[in-house]
């Protein structure tokens, strides 16, 4: 079930009438069983097993760490816990990676020793169901189970609140990935009806929609249209796409996670937030701190703090060591090919210059003018990561390099087949461009959707409805994070 | 910022509700004037695609009509039937983009009102098969879903949601407001009038004849497809209009037969209908000069091949 589709709003009002029906205590519950429902619907009880096979392991894991007194198996038990859970999201999502990896290496190696036929293998895959969320629901799992091995997090001994936590319908599919230390908490307070909550939450639904309908789903037509078929493409086509698709990426997962918090709210949790206004960012290591923030934040915790102490006697190039590490994982999580790899390294790459040119850059900024620094700033870390998105988006590392290639070769027009595709497009950007510069420098001013009157701030998002109504795209695709 | 604490920690639900509704009512209302302004905008249209499929369905009393996608719309030119056939009128329904679904749509609005004498319905490859676009497309139907009820039944075919979304008075014109806007403005007469619904092309073909690979992986078919194309051909057989179905000329030459292309061919024999395939006409496949692209004839082209369609109708006739 998607977020922007109609069964979904059925779903969260149901639930929300129930939810503020039943008595406090079992408020919990109820959402344990609608989340249960959530990922029931659309996906076969097969691939359920799984979430409930990450719920139990890690649920006992976390109490024996605890318990257990002896360090030995204390150690042991949290391995297993931990290998379960990497084990799980290795087979089911990458495992045909592995072989097709492997397969082609040894071709490899045989050609390099001149074997004369070098073919292994035809075409070895397979045919698993990668369950949805698993990504998700792992990281979250292992990063309670590091906290609990740490000491820092008392093991949640009530196993439906626990399994509420991994499997809460908000988060379930894309995240945020949230810390259990902040989650748990909020399970056993009381959730009363709260009318601020609830409106503030609505309201987060309700722009969530704006950008995937209005902002993601247009520019999705054109990307779609230019990338699947990038070989009859000028090399401007290209560039606009590839701008077109940050920000139709930007829109697509900051527009699920505005409705994700949103309908956590309107129940009375807070999920933590995923962006922080990244197109303002003046550097690439700063853009990481306000993009998809709930994956960079465990990241950092949990793989690139331990790799920077472990390696502390390198100094810097422990640093430089950790990020590359980091980012490769992180390029790995979100698919298994090379293409996502190397997206991976070039965050790092980018990282590590940053990092190593620190000194020689804070003198050159002191001899510029401090607007100018940060135009050329916010400039250069757009077109980075626009560049870098490339990879993202193309089915295959080749293909990125062939369309990058194309960029720069192929002389042409700019494609538009339906002038309309590409004035809606822009429009939406500016509306979000626009709105990201206001909440980035000038969010005490005059404000439409926090207006101190109860009518403009309602007429605006009455005319938010209306604008969705008008040129939403209804008949989108799903959210491009729920492949992840 | 936030009005009468004392209020909203009282009744928190009922201050909550009737908020809602009040926020409800302010959106049905704009909903309805943007709506209403849309629909007034949209049917003053005096050119254009969705001008040519309101006096389609609306409009149009000739004899001889011409349905199907942008092949349709490229390839019948009307100077040639009304010279070939001057006691009948022309008028070429067809519309970019679309499939039988539409086709099926405004077939069935035009013979509310009366019955042509000729249909000629342009067939294309993988029209039949599954494809997700075509179903997106009905929202070119949606203006007319309040005033024709007799495709109500073809535009639910969109989603199970379809009649509850039309209650919005904007939804039917949804994407919709640069092409109204364009429309009213009469740009569409200096970029690309039409001639009867007639859209000719100019542009010569320059590449090699290219051969199609793809065909196999686009072919399962859609029942729905099927049914309305059956339904489509039932119809007119019904009114005892003489129906055509063609499939105009690609400058492709395709490895294997098209299956919606055969299962098409079988429903037109089932109902007596006259099937004509110019798929693979050598005389079209070896002149490049008649093409404006791999899928459309230009002008010329379309002045052969409309020269030929009338014989084939005349032939049958005899």
């Amino acid at each position: 079930m998607i977020f922007n589709s109609i069964n979904y709003f059925f779903f969260l009002a149901i639930t929300f009438v129930l939810y503020y029906l039943l008595a406090d205590k079992f408020r919990w519950f109820l959402l344990l069983i609608t989340s249960i429902v959530f990922y029931l619907i659309g996906s076969p009880i097969i691939s359920f097993m799984v979430p409930v096979a990450i719920v139990l392991c890690t649920f006992f894991c976390g109490v024996l760490v605890e318990q257990a007194t002896n360090p030995v198996r204390k150690k042991m038990v949290y391995l297993l816990g931990l290998f379960t859970n990497i084990g799980l999201l290795a087979f089911y999502k990458y495992i045909n990676f592995f072989i097709q990896t492997t397969l082609e290496s040894v071709e490899l190696l045989k050609k390099l020793f001149g074997a004369k036929d070098a073919t292994v293998h035809a075409s070895l895959v397979l045919n698993i169901l990668v369950p949805l969320g698993i990504s998700y629901i792992t990281f979250q799992a292992i990063g309670y189970l590091i906290e609990i091995h740490r000491g820092s997090y008392k093991a949640e001994r009530n196993i439906g609140i626990f399994a509420s936590y991994l499997m809460f319908f908000p988060k379930l599919f894309s995240g945020p990935i949230e810390p259990a230390q902040e989650f748990l908490p909020q399970v056993r307070q009381k959730h009363e009806f709260n009318y601020n909550q609830v409106v503030t939450g609505l309201k987060r639904i309700l722009w969530g929609l704006f950008l995937k309908l209005v902002v993601a789903n247009r520019l999705e037509i054109y990307t779609d249209a230019v990338f699947g078929n990038y070989t009859f493409h000028t090399g401007a086509t290209l560039l606009v796409a590839s701008f077109f698709f940050t920000i139709q990426i930007f829109a697509d997962f900051a527009g699920y996670t505005d409705m994700a918090i949103g309908s956590a709210q309107i129940f009375g949790y807070k999920l933590m937030e995923n962006f922080n206004t990244p197109f303002v960012a003046k550097s690439v290591t700063e853009f990481w701190r306000r993009w998809h923030i709930s994956l960079s934040s465990w990241v950092n915790e949990y793989i690139y703090n331990p790799i920077v102490f472990s390696y502390r006697n390198w100094n810097k190039w422990g640093v430089v060591f950790a990020g590359m590490i980091t980012f490769l994982i992180l390029g790995f999580w979100h698919g298994p090919s090379w293409n996502f790899i190397f997206f991976g390294f070039l965050q790092g790459f980018i990282l590590a210059v940053e990092f190593l040119s620190r000194k020689i850059r804070k003198r050159l900024r002191s001899k510029i003018p401090a607007l100018l620094n940060d135009l050329l700033g916010i400039a250069f870390t757009f077109t980075y990561f626009t560049f870098s998105s490339i990879f993202f988006k193309a089915n295959t590392l080749y293909d990125g390099f062939q369309i990058l290639k194309r960029m720069f070769t192929i002389k042409g027009s700019i494609y538009y087949e339906n002038p309309s595709i590409m004035i809606f497009s822009i429009i939406g950007i500016l509306i979000l461009l626009a709105f990201q510069i206001k909440e980035g420098y000038f969010n005490k001013n005059f404000s439409l959707f926090n207006n101190e009157k109860w009518f403009i701030r309602n007429l605006s998002y009455a005319i938010l409805v209306i604008v969705i109504l008008l040129i939403g795209v209804f008949d989108g695709g799903q959210f491009i994070y729920f492949k992840f | 910022m936030q009005p009468d604490f004392n209020r909203i920690k009282k009744r928190p639900v009922q201050f909550f509700v009737i908020k809602l509704l009040i926020f409800i009512a302010m959106v049905v209302v704009l909903d309805f004037a943007v709506g209403k302004i849309l629909k007034y905008f949209y049917f003053k249209q005096q050119s254009g695609l969705q001008y040519r499929t309101t006096y389609s369905m609306e409009t149009t009393t000739a004899d001889i009509l011409v349905f199907g996608a942008s092949r349709a719309n490229h390839h019948y030119r009307p100077d040639i039937f009304e010279e070939a056939l001057p006691q009948y009128t022309f008028y070429n329904v067809g519309r970019d983009g679309n499939s039988i679904f539409y086709h099926y749509g405004v077939l069935k609005a035009i013979l509310k009102r009366y019955t042509p004498k000729i249909v000629i319905l342009d067939f294309e490859h993988v029209s039949l098969a599954k494809d997700e676009t075509s179903y997106d497309r009905i929202s070119s139907l949606l203006p007319y879903y309040e005033s024709h009820p007799e495709i109500r039944s073809i535009v639910n075919l969109k989603s199970k949601y379809e009649k509850y979304k039309v209650w919005s008075k904007i939804y039917p014109f949804n994407s919709s407001i640069l092409t109204i806007a364009i429309g009213n403005a009469e740009l569409n007469k200096t970029r690309s009038n039409d001639i009867k619904g007639y859209v000719p092309l100019n542009k010569i073909w320059e590449k090699h004849l290219e051969y199609d690979t793809n065909t196999v992986i686009k072919n399962i078919l859609d029942s729905n497809k099927i049914a309305c194309y059956e339904n489509f051909l039932k119809d007119c057989k019904e009114r005892g209009n003489k129906v055509f179905v063609f499939v105009s000329p690609y400058y492709v030459k395709f490895k294997i037969p098209d299956f919606s292309v055969t299962k098409g061919q079988e429903i037109a024999k089932k109902y007596n209908v006259d099937f004509f395939d110019y798929t693979a006409d050598s005389f079209f496949t070896s002149n490049r000069r008649l093409f404006a692209d791999l899928v459309h004839l230009n002008d010329s082209g379309a002045k052969v091949y409309s020269k030929m369609v009338i014989q084939n109708i005349i032939d049958s006739k005899k």
